[in-house]
């Protein structure tokens, strides 16, 4: 005999199959650099670089920034929303510093270069966050 | 006999009294010895007492042995705090700008800072000497590193310089292979 929630099991795999469907659809891969250049102690040049992955990454997904989500799900449009904590994000993975200084005849000239080389980022957006998550390489 | 036994005594403590003395090391240190050269010139040659080392060895302690603190050990972290400026540029449009861009700056000198610390500065010099007089003196120093886990403590802008104060917790696993 048939029970009365016969079809239980088969409602719910059909709603997480319909969910994870639907979270794989919002979400993308993005590819980012950061750069920025001080000379003398002052800031000379600073630029943030995003786009979108044409081929799928590789790598597990490390540190997460959550974001408040807004309402067109464009990835640039939020991160320019939010740069300074994105730029914070930033600054934990790890960045290469390059300095050089150069004191000819006792007057100095500093120039320090400090980049986040192209990362891809794992990007999902749900109805009232976006989630970012750095994928570290294997 | 009492009085014998008693004198030995006294007689033996004297002479031991007198000889401590004698085991008291004199005052001069470094003794100072000529040699002659056969081309008729002289080098004042100086020789460091080995007594005095054999008495005080605490004090012939190598100079390192100071700098225990600033080693990484296996049990302790090491916690690196440095303090980075930054000047804001002179055509800013407002002054959340200017201290904006001057914490990125001093925000990149913290970076470099801490680079210098851990990983050290490569230095390489060049004078350019004409006419028995140094034309141009220069010397170049650079870093190459990676820093992770940096934390910005306290920053704070005044005058137009923006100081940020860094920290680097350096643990024993993070350098083991």
């Amino acid at each position: 005999m048939r029970s009365r929630d016969g079809n239980h099991s088969f409602t719910l795999r059909l709603c997480t199959i319909i969910i994870l469907s639907s979270l794989a659809l919002n979400a993308g891969e993005y590819l980012i650099s950061y750069k920025y250049i001080v000379k003398n102690d002052v800031l000379f040049n600073e630029s943030l670089d995003i786009s979108k992955s044409m081929k799928k990454c590789r790598g597990i997904p490390a540190q997460t920034l959550i974001l408040p989500a807004n309402e067109q799900n464009n990835f640039v449009k939020l991160i320019s929303h939010h740069r300074q904590e994105f730029i914070d994000y930033i600054h934990q993975l790890g960045l290469d510093i390059r300095s050089k200084d150069t004191t000819t005849n006792n007057q100095i000239n500093s120039t320090t270069i400090i980049t986040l080389k192209t990362t891809c980022f794992k990007v999902d957006f749900n109805d009232n966050f976006v989630k970012i998550s750095h994928l570290k390489q294997p | 006999m009492k009085y014998s036994l008693i004198l030995i005594s006294l007689l033996y403590m004297t002479a031991c009294a007198a000889q401590e003395k004698k085991a008291v090391p004199e005052v001069p240190v470094n003794k100072a010895e000529t040699i002659a050269v056969p081309n008729n010139t002289t080098i004042n040659v100086t020789y460091k007492d080995e007594k005095k080392s054999k008495m005080c060895p605490a004090k012939t302690q190598h100079p390192m042995t100071k700098q225990k603190k600033d080693v990484l050990s296996i049990h302790e972290p090491l916690i690196i705090s440095v303090v980075g400026q930054g000047v804001a540029p002179v055509n800013t449009t407002s002054p959340a700008q200017a201290y904006a861009l001057a914490k990125r700056a001093a925000t990149a000198d913290a970076y470099r800072l801490i680079a210098e610390k851990v990983k050290g500065v490569s230095v390489d010099g060049q004078d350019l000497i004409k006419n028995m007089m140094v034309k141009r003196s220069t010397v170049r120093t650079s870093v190459q590193a990676m820093v992770r886990n940096a934390n910005i403590v306290e920053t704070t802008f005044k005058d137009g310089l923006c100081e940020v104060e860094m920290e680097i917790t350096l643990s024993h696993s993070d350098f083991a292979q």
